[in-house]
C-alpha cells in the first residue's frame, strides 16, 4: 500500500517536471552553500587538531603580555629565568626561543624584510620542532656550531613567491648585511607568515643581532603525570614572583597549547556559525518556495483527490501523499546540492592552496553529506506539511464537485 | 491602455492571494538579509575607520617599512631627526614632527593596563602636534615644555573601568616602576589612538623606554594650505628616496594622506563584507526562481484566459507586457517590504550590539542602497517572469482555447 503511495508520488514529480525542477533548483543552491562552508569549516577545525595532537597537549608557552607582533616586544625572557622555569617541580624540558625582523638581500633583488627564529640546537630541539611542526625535507639540520648558517621556509624555495627564483641550498643570502649560508630546506606550514620564516641557530642571532641569552618565548613541557593546566598556574606564579609582579600584573602569561588552540577553535566555530545561519536564509527562502508548489499542487488535483477518496483513501494516505512529495523535491535537491558543493569546495580548496593557505582545505566526514540529505529532505517534507493537511482535510464531495 | 495592464495585474495577483503573499515572502526574506547585513556591515566598517581617521586632511604620516603591525614595530631602519628636518624643507611643507609611538603597561590602583604611548615634541611644534593629532584638554592642562614626570591621559583612563577606580588630575600612575603625575585628561574623541594613549614628552619618552634619540616612528608632516597633499607627497617621496639612498620602486618607507592611510584596512572591510552579501543574495536568487515558479503555473492556469484574449485582439506584445508586469509587481512589493523589515533589523540588532558593547555602533543604510534594492528586486521580479510571459505570448490562441477543458 505504502509503495503505491510513494509511486503515485514520484509520478507526480515527473508529471511537472518544469515546476519540479525549479523547486529543486532553489533548495540546491542553498544545500550547496551550505555543504561547502561547512567542509572548509571541518577541514579547518581538523588542520588545528592534526596540529595539536602532533606538538602534544603536554606543552606550554610562556609569552608577553599585550598586542604586539612577535618580536617586537619589550617584554623578554632571560636565561636565568629559562634555567628557572626547567627547573619548577613538573617541567620535564624548557627552552627559549627568539625572534627577530632582518633585511633579507638576495642576489640582486629587492631587499625584504623577513622574520628569524631561533633556538637552541641541544636535547630540546626536538621538542620545539614537534612543537611548530618544523621539518626539513631536504639539506640538512641545524646544528650546535652552526653560526653563518641558515635554513629557509617553504616559500623561499618556490619562484615567485618570496623572490622570482627559487633560493637553492648553498646560496649565500645576506641577512642585515651579514653573509648565511643556505643549508636546507624547511617543510611546508600552510600559511604565508609561516612559511617565510628562516632558521638559524642561537649563535647565528648573536652574529646577526648581537641579541644573546634573551628569549621572546619560552617552550616547555610537562611532565606525564603532571596536569598542564595546573602546572601553567604553577609556573605563572613562581615565574612572576621571580619578576617582583603582583597577581594581575605580570608582563607576560603561561598558557597551554590545549588553551591557546581552543580559543582559535571557537573563533573558526563562531565565523562558520555566522557564515551557515546567513546561507540557512536560502534555504528558507527555497522551503517557502516548496511550499507554494505543494499548494499549487493540492489546487490543481482538488479533483483527484476527491476521487482517491471516493475509491477510499485515508487522510492519512493523502498526507502522506504530499507530505513525502514534498520531501523527495526537498531530497532530489539536496543531492544535486551536495555534489555540486563538493566540487565547488574542492576547487576552492585547490585555489587557497595554490595561494599558499594549504590549511584552507575542505573535508568531507560522511556525516555532513548524510546530514545534508536527511536536512533537505526534513525541509522539504516540513514545508509540504501545511499544504498537505490542507489537501487531506478536503471533503470528498466538495473535492469532486470543484472545478 | 497602460494602467490597465497594472489593474489586470493587480487583480490577477489578488485572486491567488496565498501563492502571491508566499512568492513575495521569497523575495522580502532575501531582500530584508541582504539590506540589514550590508547596513549594519557598512556600520562597523564607519565605526572601525571611525578608530584611525584622526589625522586632518591635509596631513602626511610618514613611517619606515616594518612588519605590519603597529608603527614602529620591527622597523629595521627607522626614520631620522635628519630625515625629519628634510621634509620640513619640501616646498609645500608647513612643519614636521617626529613621534614615537610604544606600547606599554601603566600601572594604578594595583592594576595594570596596556596602555599606548606617544610623544610630543618640545618648542614651536608642540601646539602644531597638539592640533595635527587633534588633542584637546577635558580636564587640567596638556604638557608644556620641561614636564618631565608628568603625562596626559586619554578619556578611557577616566573611566572606572580602567583601574578600577577612575585616574583623575594629580593621579599617580606608574609605568615600569617610575612614578607620573597626570596633569590633564583628554576629550573623549571615540578612537583607542587618542582615548587609550598616554601622552608625554619626547625626551621624557626617550628615556622611559631606553631608546635612541633623534629615531622616530612616525613623521607627521603638514601641508601647507592651498597646496594639493597628493602633489607634495610625491616631493616628500623624492627628499626620503634620497636621505635613505634607496632606489625608485624600492623605497623601506611609506608616505600616506589621511585618506590612503584608511584606505588598506577599508579594502579589507570590504571585502569581508561584499563576501557575506553575496552569500546573502544567494536567497535572492531563489527567491527568484520562486517568482518564476509562480509565473509558469499562473501562465499554464490561465491558458483559456491568454486565449480569450488574443481571440478579442490582444497581440503578443500586450501578452507578454501583461505577465512581465505581474511578474515585477511581486518583486518590487516584495522588495519594499524587504526593506522596511530589513532596516528594522539593521537598526534593531546595531542599537543591542552598542549598548551591549557600550561603543557607538549605528547602521548606515544609505538612499543609495535603498534605490539600488528597489530597482533591483523589480528587475529580479521582471527577469524571473520573462520566460513565462514569452511563453504566454506566444500561444497558438487556437490551442490557447481549446486547453484547459
Amino acid at each position: 500500500m505504502k509503495l503505491d503511495l510513494i509511486k503515485y508520488s514520484l509520478g507526480n514529480i515527473t508529471n511537472r517536471k518544469l515546476r519540479s525542477f525549479l523547486s529543486i533548483l532553489s533548495i540546491l543552491i542553498g544545500i550547496m552553500a551550505i555543504f561547502a562552508i561547512l567542509s572548509f569549516g571541518q577541514g579547518l577545525r581538523g588542520y588545528i587538531s592534526s596540529i595539536a595532537e602532533e606538538m602534544g597537549t603536554n606543552r606550554i608557552i610562556i609569552q608577553a603580555r599585550g598586542f604586539t607582533p612577535p618580536g617586537t616586544s619589550s617584554v623578554f625572557f632571560t636565561k636565568e629565568e629559562v634555567d628557572f622555569v626547567a627547573k619548577i617541580n613538573g617541567v620535564n624540558h624548557a627552552t627559549g626561543l627568539t625572534f627577530t625582523y632582518a633585511e633579507l638581500k638576495y642576489k640582486d633583488y629587492k631587499t625584504k624584510i623577513e622574520p628569524v627564529v631561533s633556538y637552541a640546537q641541544d636535547e630540546n630541539k626536538k621538542m620545539v620542532e614537534e612543537t611548530f611542526a618544523f621539518e626539513i625535507i631536504q639539506g640538512r639540520s641545524l646544528k650546535k656550531g652552526d653560526v653563518d648558517k641558515i635554513v629557509i621556509g617553504y616559500y623561499y624555495t618556490q619562484p615567485d613567491k618570496v623572490f622570482s627564483k627559487p633560493i637553492l641550498i648553498g646560496d649565500k643570502i645576506q641577512l642585515n648585511g651579514k653573509t648565511f649560508e643556505v643549508i636546507g630546506y624547511n617543510n611546508e606550514l600552510g600559511n604565508p607568515a609561516d612559511d617565510q620564516q628562516l632558521f638559524v641557530t642561537l649563535d647565528g642571532m648573536e652574529y646577526l643581532t648581537g641579541i644573546k641569552d634573551t628569549y621572546h618565548f619560552v617552550i616547555l613541557e610537562a611532565q606525564p603525570d603532571m596536569a598542564p593546566k595546573l602546572l601553567a598556574e604553577k609556573v605563572q606564579e613562581k615565574l612572576r614572583k621571580r619578576r617582583g609582579q603582583k597577581e594581575g600584573n605580570e608582563d607576560f602569561y603561561a598558557q597551554t597549547f590545549e588553551d591557546a588552540i581552543a580559543t582559535f577553535t571557537s573563533i573558526i566555530t563562531g565565523l562558520n556559525a555566522v557564515l551557515f545561519v546567513i546561507a540557512f536564509i536560502s534555504v528558507i527562502v527555497a522551503a517557502v518556495n516548496i511550499m507554494n508548489t505543494m499548494y499549487t499542487a493540492v489546487l490543481e488535483r482538488t479533483k483527484e483527490i476527491g476521487i482517491l477518496k471516493s475509491i477510499g483513501a485515508r487522510n492519512s494516505d493523502i498526507f502522506f501523499v504530499f507530505v513525502f512529495e514534498a520531501g523527495m523535491l526537498g531530497l532530489l535537491g539536496g543531492l544535486v546540492g551536495v555534489i555540486l558543493g563538493y566540487l565547488i569546495a574542492t576547487a576552492g580548496g585547490n585555489i587557497a592552496a595554490s595561494a599558499g593557505f594549504a590549511l584552507l582545505r575542505p573535508a568531507f566526514p560522511w556525516w555532513l553529506t548524510f546530514g545534508c540529505l536527511a536536512f533537505s529532505f526534513l525541509v522539504g517534507a516540513a514545508s509540504g506539511f501545511n499544504p498537505a493537511r490542507h489537501a487531506a482535510k478536503q471533503k470528498p464531495v466538495d473535492a469532486l464537485r470543484y472545478e | 491602455m497602460r494602467k490597465e495592464y497594472f489593474t489586470l495585474a493587480l487583480g490577477s495577483l489578488r485572486k491567488r492571494r496565498l501563492r502571491s503573499w508566499l512568492t513575495m515572502l521569497g523575495v522580502i526574506i532575501g531582500i530584508a538579509a541582504v539590506i540589514s547585513l550590508i547596513g549594519i556591515g557598512e556600520g562597523l566598517r564607519n565605526f572601525v575607520s571611525g578608530q584611525f581617521n584622526v589625522l586632518d586632511t591635509n596631513v602626511l604620516s610618514i613611517s619606515a617599512e616594518g612588519t605590519g603591525g603597529p608603527p614602529g614595530a620591527g622597523v629595521i631602519n627607522p626614520l631620522t631627526e635628519r630625515q625629519r628636518q628634510a621634509i620640513s624643507r619640501v616646498k609645500g611643507i608647513d612643519i614636521a614632527i617626529g613621534r614615537i609611538i610604544e606600547f606599554g603597561f601603566s600601572e594604578f590602583n594595583d592594576k595594570t593596563h596596556d596602555s599606548y604611548f606617544a610623544s610630543v615634541p618640545s618648542g614651536q611644534a608642540r601646539d602644531a602636534m597638539y592640533d595635527i593629532a587633534n588633542y584637546e584638554i577635558e580636564k587640567g592642562r596638556l604638557l608644556k615644555d620641561g614636564d618631565t614626570t608628568r603625562i596626559v591621559v586619554g578619556a578611557d583612563y577616566a573611566d572606572k573601568d580602567t583601574f578600577g577606580k577612575p585616574v583623575e588630575v594629580g593621579s599617580r600612575l606608574s609605568i615600569d616602576g617610575t612614578a607620573y603625575t597626570v596633569t590633564g585628561i583628554l576629550k573623549r574623541k571615540g578612537s583607542f589612538m587618542i582615548d587609550n594613549t598616554i601622552i608625554m614628552n619626547e625626551e621624557q619618552m626617550q628615556t622611559q623606554f631606553s631608546l635612541v634619540k633623534d629615531e622616530y616612528d612616525v613623521i607627521a608632516a603638514r601641508v601647507k594650505d592651498g597646496e594639493v597633499p597628493k602633489a607634495v607627497k610625491v616631493d616628500v617621496e623624492k627628499v626620503l628616496r634620497k636621505e635613505r639612498n634607496v632606489k625608485l620602486g624600492e623605497e623601506d618607507f611609506s608616505v600616506q594622506t589621511a585618506e590612503s592611510a584608511l584606505q588598506n584596512l577599508n579594502d579589507v572591510l570590504f571585502a569581508v563584507q561584499l563576501f557575506i552579501s553575496i552569500i546573502a543574495a544567494v536567497s535572492l536568487v531563489v527567491g527568484g526562481i520562486g517568482i518564476m515558479n509562480t509565473m509558469f503555473t499562473a501562465v499554464l492556469e490561465r491558458t483559456q484566459e491568454i486565449g480569450i484574449m488574443k481571440a478579442i485582439g490582444a497581440r503578443n506584445s500586450n501578452i507578454f507586457i501583461l505577465f512581465a508586469i505581474e511578474s515585477g509587481l511581486i518583486g518590487l512589493v516584495g522588495g519594499i517590504l524587504g526593506i522596511l523589515i530589513g532596516s528594522a533589523m539593521a537598526y534593531g540588532l546595531s542599537f543591542g550590539a552598542s549598548s551591549w558593547l557600550n561603543q557607538d555602533i549605528t547602521a548606515s543604510i544609505s538612499p543609495a542602497l535603498i534605490l539600488i534594492a528597489l530597482g533591483f528586486s523589480f528587475f529580479l521580479g521582471t527577469l524571473a517572469g520573462i520566460i513565462p510571459a514569452f511563453r504566454a505570448a506566444h500561444l497558438h490562441p487556437v490551442d490557447a482555447l481549446r486547453e484547459g477543458k
